[in-house]
């Protein structure tokens, strides 16, 4: 042991046994009397004093928002909500849902097969510019998307967006301009491609661009919910 | 390590919003899931140290919440239940691993090495200033049942006879886990001081080194 | 937890209340910078195929790839409040996970006045994952195995990557030069730029910004470019074999390549302006998309 360091005596066992109570706010005259007596003793009860305070600051943790949309689609599917019924409701019965990153696949899949397979007079669609528009997309977005009851994600779009009005009050300008912005952008096309399908129903084309933008929009409204800015 | 300040949701008792929530109200639900999320996989991260079991374990607090919620009858606070249950939850987690040390009931020598009573170096105190990243990282070092218990003091705030109930052990050994988890903590973040400190900080006005 | 804490009453007359005061700068872990102007520089050991994380707010991030096992980092803030943390792991022997990351301590700090920059040489096969919000983000001659880099607002540059390369920003523009493995990019408003692509599968797509691609297809790539509204350029060399799918829906589509058609869709896509064909033998794969946007495929 370093010779600069003190020997325990039987005063410093005494003071340890002691100090979790005085810690707890018991009056403790030996400690007290101790702590002025022995530095090293002093040492440690200060940093223990510190490790309390520092774990009591301790932030709370933000979760993922595929917890929320996990819980909401496993309970849907028990029956908890008194509302919830639809066409897709036996979906909620997989046990996948219980995983964020299969939620995520399935609905990914489950909606590109829907709209891939939906009856229209085209050729072989190339999705890729869907899946490519939906690169990166968060597992919350595709579970939500999923969560919505199928292939529209209007519903879950909605709900994000209703949650980034709620939100963005705490965004720096800048970034919220810049998230204002793309969201107009995705705006004007999805209105775009909607008055299109209603001049021609069948404009692949536009189908593609419409769920692009879909996918895009909930990812955007995903991307400002889970900024931190380094809080 | 992220702190997401998300907009109060709209003001309604907790009450008020569970008595909804136990007829079904999906709102309602929401609602008290916004309430508590955070202070839930707060807990949940620091009793694990991980992420992915932390997300995984508040979904299943919440989940055996609203399955439950029938059965709140309003004797302790909503919060506290909550709360309650997701510690519960974690501690099942914990013994389903075969992480054996969760149980304090033994006096505990068995987990890992001795905590050192280093009472020397001076200098090496701790400054009484606490960095969150290391702290966070020293608290998922612990040995779960040091974890537990320091997560559970300290951290939530629970007190010992709470926590020798939840934990099935006495008063007696909780104080004395925490008083060992308190030390242990303090030895690792004092050995960690020394392995970051491997320059000393230049001041701006020095030019930018050479690659 | 507040509450909890609140309720207990800490009954102490030697509570030390110097634990706000202390004035030492003893860096504890973790802590890499904490003062105004301050710049720090460490050096990190790294094992092989290290994992590197930046996450900023805002401030410019350059990383460069170097032939040393290790991972060296200057960084520099603007304001004390302004912390920037640091996590090895493991903590002792070389790293396999290096984490950056910048915490606003105090919420009324704002504006430029968050800014922090980093300045990090890696080692190669190393992998990246970067989060700017509102910085920019160079990253140079990085033979990496993956590079994940997202922002917001800020540009982004990556020169002679290889690996995989998965670039995303809102509104910034993105620009892609000589990378060689796969790149992804993807921009809401944001402009995309790529630049001699040595790649075997590419995938970009903005919403409201423009795309110029410049060089060559490699044989056997697979190149997804697509954007909605804005203008698509895509000038290549005449040496360049490539088949190509291109279609707009109200746009424009000019092509200068000598393309043999190859076939038209048994049901012509309504309005839209395509072409299907074959330049040369065909040995790249090219798709290029627009809604409104024009489509223009020139020689160099």
């Amino acid at each position: 042991m370093d010779e600069i360091r003190r020997h325990r005596t039987a005063e410093c066992d005494r003071f340890e046994l002691e100090l979790e109570a005085y810690m707890e706010g018991e009056v403790r005259p030996f400690v007290l009397a101790h702590l002025g007596e022995c530095v090293f003793c002093k040492v440690v009860s200060e940093d223990l004093m510190a490790l309390r305070t520092a774990a009591a600051e301790l932030p709370l943790e933000e979760p993922s928002p595929a917890v929320w949309a996990n819980v909401r689609a496993q309970l849907s599917a028990e029956g908890a909500f008194a509302e919830k019924e639809g066409a897709w409701s036996w979906l909620w019965q997989l046990d996948l849902f219980r995983r964020p990153v299969p939620v995520a696949a399935f609905a990914c899949m489950l909606a590109l097969g829907c709209w891939m397979t939906a009856p229209r007079n085209y050729p072989q669609l190339d999705t890729s510019a869907s899946l490519d528009a939906s690169g990166g997309q968060p597992a919350a977005v595709r579970s939500m998307a999923f969560a919505s009851g199928g292939t529209g994600l209007e519903p879950v779009v909605r709900e994000l967006e209703e949650a980034f009005k709620a939100r963005e009050g705490s965004l720096a300008p800048d970034v919220k301009a810049t998230y204002e912005n793309s969201l107009s952008s995705l705006d004007v096309s999805i209105r775009e491609c909607n008055d299109s399908l209603q001049r021609e129903p069948d404009n692949s084309l536009a189908h593609e661009y419409l769920f692009a933008a879909y996918s895009q929009k909930a990812e955007v409204l995903s991307s400002a919910l889970e900024i931190d800015e380094g809080r | 390590m992220s702190q997401q300040k998300t907009a109060a949701p709209k003001a309604a008792s907790e009450t008020q919003l569970v008595a909804r929530a136990q007829r079904g109200d999906e709102e309602a639900f929401a609602t008290l899931f916004e309430m508590h999320k955070r202070r839930v996989y707060s807990l949940c991260l620091r009793m694990t140290g991980n992420t992915a079991e932390a997300e995984d374990l508040t979904q299943e607090a919440f989940l055996q919440l609203f399955r439950k919620i029938s059965t709140f009858r309003g004797e302790s606070a909503f919060s506290t239940w909550l709360h309650r249950l997701a510690v519960n939850v974690v501690l099942m987690h914990l013994r389903k691993k075969g992480l054996q040390q969760v149980s304090l009931d033994e006096v505990d020598s068995s987990q890992d090495e001795p905590v050192k009573r280093d009472y020397g170096d001076y200098d090496r105190r701790l400054m009484g200033s606490v960095d969150r990243i290391s702290l966070t990282r020293a608290i998922a070092e612990l040995p779960p049942g040091y974890r537990t218990v320091f997560v559970l003091h300290d951290v939530e705030g629970y007190e010992h006879n709470e926590i020798a109930e939840i934990m099935k052990c006495s008063v007696g050994n909780s104080k004395s886990q925490l008083h060992k988890a308190r030390m242990k903590l303090r030895d690792w973040l004092r050995q960690n001081e020394g392995l970051m400190t491997s320059g000393e900080p230049v001041t701006s006005d020095q030019a930018p080194t050479e690659r | 937890m507040a509450d909890r804490h609140q309720q207990k009453t800490i009954k102490t007359t030697a509570f030390p209340y110097g634990v706000g005061i202390f004035l030492c700068s003893l860096a504890l872990p973790g802590l890499l910078v904490a003062a105004e102007g301050n710049r720090v520089e460490k050096t990190f050991e790294a094992a092989p195929n290290p994992r590197v994380t930046v996450s900023n707010a805002r401030g410019q991030i350059l990383v460069r790839g170097w032939d040393k096992q290790q991972v060296h980092i200057v960084c520099s803030v603007m304001s004390p409040r302004v912390e920037v943390d640091s996590e090895v792991i493991p903590p002792g022997g070389p790293a396999d996970k290096v984490h950056f990351s910048t915490h606003i301590l105090d919420p009324l700090v704002s504006g430029k006045d968050q800014t922090a920059d980093y300045s990090l040489d890696v080692p190669m096969g190393t992998d990246l994952e970067i989060r700017d919000t509102q910085g920019s983000v160079k990253i140079e001659k990085l033979q990496g195995d993956d590079a994940t880099v997202e922002t917001v607002g800020g540009a982004i540059v990556v020169s002679d990557f290889t690996g995989h390369l998965f670039v995303r920003s809102i509104g910034g523009n993105i620009e892609v030069i000589r990378a060689a493995g796969r790149v992804e990019a993807y921009s809401i408003t944001g402009d995309l730029h790529l630049v001699s692509p040595a790649t075997s599968k590419l995938r970009a797509t903005t919403t409201s910004g423009r795309i110029l691609f410049e060089g060559d297809f490699p044989d056997g790539g697979d190149y997804s470019l697509s954007e909605y509204s804005g203008d698509m350029d895509i000038i290549c060399p005449p040496s360049a074999s490539f088949e190509l799918n291109a279609k707009t829906d109200r746009g424009k589509l000019e092509n200068e390549m000598p393309i043999t058609i190859r076939h038209q869709p048994a049901t012509p896509l309504s309005s839209a302006n395509s072409l299907f064909g074959t330049h040369l033998t065909g040995k790249a794969t090219v798709s290029l998309k627009s809604f409104s946007g024009t489509i223009r495929i020139r020689q160099r």
